[in-house]
């Protein structure tokens, strides 16, 4: 554990401006929603702590997560926080082959024992012995233990790690399992999504890296910050809602005047996530803008719920709102303390009758 | 003879490993096996057929929009219907810029990097590659990313998102371009020109595209192209990995006057048409139960006891028994561009990686042309009601070659879905004849010096094939 540089180091090592770099504190601190009294913080830290190593491995998964990382909108970001992680291991964009990769990663492990973070993309099966994912010549939920082992933090991303996604979808023939399932003894933070929003995910990583610490979650985990609100109450597509006005076929009229796509199965008034807010390819538009419903692929089993294009029932138009924490509340009221550990899997179901009851209420 | 296995790899899109028997410091015989295992298939069965949009572009991140394409393909199949025709249109530009986007990183981020290895340290051209291509940091690589990220503008706002696109319908897509909208794509697509022409050709484009023979080739002197073809001779990397001479393509971006990229097959200078009749997965070295099958018959049941003779969890797709290679060199061979044709019987790593940067080139050229035509006025998706109970084929090319989605419905279920992608072709294991799959084929050969464990030669065979594994097996 000598001496690890700074993330200041590192930047300056790749040639970026003071200009640049303060820059990205202040687009950073706005991203994460903190004022911007936090930016200079966030500059001291960067400056003077050491930066933290990340471990990055994949299990069963389409490496949609590295794809949608490697396009976040600051070039900065994903050029520092890129450079710092195939500084350390990652099998997708590293040099080393082979065994000598395979050796990358022990020696990593070994370095930076306790101190690092395990960033997870895809996830284990577990069904005969992990043998429908081996890497190595290993099994990966192996792998993903003996990482885990010595890791600081875990970040799961997408909707993989966090929650199985398709690959886990009826009969879930290799049983994909997320890595909390697994892991059960390090603190997890689960950043879903299939895939998560670029600047989410540098979002959450840079936090963690500046402030060393995990950001504020909500019940199931995910960063308060990015996952609070429904891509519905920042749609803006809204008004539309509102009045009652809706797209009824494909590239009708309502479709091209841009009105509501409720009725087109949209799954936006049930999905919390960031979309309508941060949006896609750095910022150009997200599903919603370009005609088509939300499926929800931030909640968990949205696999598995019915057609992708089957309306949300139990929706009251003016009901009153919860925030994800009450919903997480909620769904483990609902449901008992015994399945406590599961009150995730309800939440979506819970939030819509929360909000019929209350409206009966 | 020795025994040694390359793997993990790093730098393909997904688990591979290889196994190599060495004898006199070549490989004698290679074993491709495909470690990850996920059963799409399986879970398609009882779905409803439009849930295929949702769920099969998630077999891949980085070819989701393939996916996308033939899901949504095998449903108007199903349906008997066309897309609306600009939907078709901005369908093939989501998709064109999908594929140019796969290029671009397997030349930048996958393939070159190899080169910059210290085995070539004395090489005189070495530090030019150090300073362009080295894994994670080079000139090169950064300005890749960069442009790649610009160029999918188009598909966010277009798409809605990119990956895992939702905007492909079978009748159309989603999203009708505004004027405005065009406007601002025409942007994005000449500032890709102007990064393909500084950085990758240093050249016009039409000037690469215009190429016709292996001598005006060698006489590129632009950009990172000219890098490769000098580094491909001087290290002799680039006549290694020589192929069957078997080419196949399905034929990509169909539009309502026929596809941009015809379909076909190449056999050592013999064309003709390809017989989806004659498509058949073997199964005799996968782990996986049942016989020999037509994707309409087809099965994925995995055999649970992992038996010896088999080694990998791929199938073995064959044409009339015989294995092809496919890929951006195959379209070119079938649709006739003569310095593809001229590069069809060298088919080595030279050829399959020309053969991308000959693509990245027309496929730009493609795209602008194809902005062009778009109507914003007309129709983008018309409305396809499903039947309860039929069959339809989608097939399509990705960036690495032939895949197609073959579905059956009854009684408005999903009750078969069977998939092939292009790398189940190129990375297909042996068949009960025991002939060997195209990559493993190409592998027999390559040089391996004394005490190499991680043989350089085979690291540019294999992604000189541009592996996508996920796609593989899913």
């Amino acid at each position: 554990m000598s001496q690890i540089e700074t993330f200041y180091d590192v930047m300056r090592r790749q040639g970026i401006t003071r200009r640049s770099f303060m820059k990205y504190c202040s687009l950073t601190a706005a991203a994460l929603g903190l004022s911007p009294s936090f930016v200079p913080k966030i500059a001291h830290a960067m400056e003077t702590k050491p930066r933290t190593p990340v471990i990055w491995v994949h299990g069963l998964e389409c490496t949609c997560c590295s794809e949608s990382f490697i396009r976040a909108a600051h070039p900065l970001a994903k050029d520092v926080v890129l450079s710092m992680i195939s500084l350390d291991y990652d099998d997708t964009l590293m040099a080393a082959a082979g065994h000598a990769a395979e050796a990358a990663l022990e020696e990593t492990i070994e370095k930076y024992k306790g101190n690092y973070i395990l960033a997870v993309e895809g996830n284990p099966p577990l069904n005969e012995d992990g043998m429908f994912c081996i890497t190595g010549g290993k099994p990966f939920v192996e792998k993903l233990r003996h990482a885990a082992k010595d890791a600081k933090a875990i970040i799961s991303w997408g909707a993989c790690a966090s929650y199985g996604c398709v690959q886990a979808a009826k009969p879930n023939p290799t049983q994909a399992t997320p890595v909390h399932k697994v892991i059960t003894d390090k603190p997890i933070i689960k950043v879903p999504g299939c895939p998560p929003i670029a600047e989410v995910m540098t979002g959450v990583i840079t936090y963690m890296l500046t402030f060393d610490r995990l950001p504020e979650l909500d019940r199931q985990g995910r960063p308060a910050m990015f996952y609070s609100q429904r891509i519905h109450d920042k749609c803006y597509r809204r008004p539309h809602f509102d009045a009652g006005q809706f797209v009824e076929t494909w590239d009708d009229e309502h479709a091209r005047k841009g009105y509501c796509l409720y009725k087109m199965g949209c799954k936006g008034p049930t999905t919390y996530n960031a979309c309508s807010t941060i949006r896609w390819n750095e910022g150009v538009s997200f599903p919603i803008q370009s005609g088509h419903g939300c499926i929800g692929c931030s909640e968990d089993g949205f696999w598995d719920q019915g057609s992708f294009y089957d309306r949300v029932t139990d929706l009251t138009q003016f009901g009153i709102e919860a925030n994800a924490d009450k919903v997480g509340l909620t769904a483990a009221g609902v449901v008992g303390a015994g399945v406590a550990a599961h009150a995730a899997i309800s939440a979506l179901k819970a939030a819509q009758k929360k909000t019929q009851d209350k409206e009966e209420a | 003879m020795t025994t040694l296995l390359v793997g993990p790899f790093n730098r393909v899109e997904g688990d591979l490993e290889i196994r190599l028997e060495v004898e006199d410091g070549q490989v004698a015989a290679a074993y491709a096996n495909s470690p990850l295992f996920r059963g799409f298939e399986r879970m398609m069965v009882g779905k409803g057929p439009l849930d295929a949009l949702t769920i099969t572009p998630r077999i891949c991140g980085i070819c989701s929009i393939s996916q996308s394409m033939a899901a949504a393909a095998a449903l108007a199949d199903l349906a008997g219907v066309q897309p609306a025709p600009e939907g078709a249109k901005v369908a093939a530009l989501l998709h064109m810029i999908e594929n140019v986007s796969d290029h671009m990183a397997h030349f930048n981020l996958f393939f070159m990097p190899d080169y910059a290895r210290a085995g070539y340290a004395s090489a005189d051209w070495h530090g030019q590659v150090l300073d362009r291509f080295t894994a994670g940091q080079g000139s090169a690589l950064r300005r890749a990313i960069e442009a790649r990220a610009d160029l999918l503008h188009v598909v966010g706002m277009l798409g809605g998102k990119w990956p895992h696109t939702l905007a492909i319908q079978p009748g159309g897509v989603t999203r009708t371009p505004t004027a405005r909208d065009l406007i601002r794509i025409g942007a994005t697509l000449q500032a890709f020109r102007r990064y393909l022409e500084a950085e990758t050709f240093g050249g016009k484009l039409e000037d690469f595209a215009a190429l016709d023979s292996i001598e005006s080739l060698e006489a590129w002197s632009g950009g990172d192209a000219a890098l490769f073809l000098r580094v491909a001779v001087a290290t002799g990397t680039g006549a290694m990995g020589k192929g069957s001479g078997r080419y196949m393509s399905f034929g990509a971006y169909p539009l309502p006057d026929g596809r941009v990229f015809d379909a076909g097959t190449w056999d050592n200078g013999t064309e003709t048409s390809v017989d989806f009749e004659a498509i058949q997965e073997d199964i005799s070295h996968a782990w996986l139960l049942g016989d020999a099958a037509h994707p309409t018959r087809g099965e994925t049941i995995p055999d649970e006891m992992m038996r010896e003779e088999a080694y990998s969890w791929c199938k073995a797709p064959r044409l009339a028994g015989r294995t092809f290679e496919t890929g951006a060199l195959a379209r070119q061979i079938i649709v006739g561009h003569p310095l593809a044709r001229a590069l069809a019987a060298e088919g080595g790593v030279r050829a399959r990686v020309v053969g991308r940067l000959l693509e990245l080139a027309l496929t730009q050229i493609e795209m602008e042309r194809l902005l062009r035509s778009i109507r914003p006025e007309e129709r983008f998706m018309d409305q396809v009601p499903l039947p309860s109970d039929g069959t339809g084929v989608g097939v399509v090319e990705a960036a690495r070659g032939a895949l197609g989605h073959w579905i059956s419905v009854e009684d408005g279920a999903i009750n078969n879905y069977q998939i092939i992608a292009p790398t189940t072709w190129n990375f297909s294991p042996r068949d009960t004849a025991g002939t060997a799959g195209p990559v493993e084929a190409a592998l027999v050969g390559a040089p391996v010096s004394e005490g190499e464990d991680t043989p350089l030669s085979v690291q540019h065979i294999v992604r000189s094939f541009d592996p996508c594994m996920v796609c593989t097996v899913h």
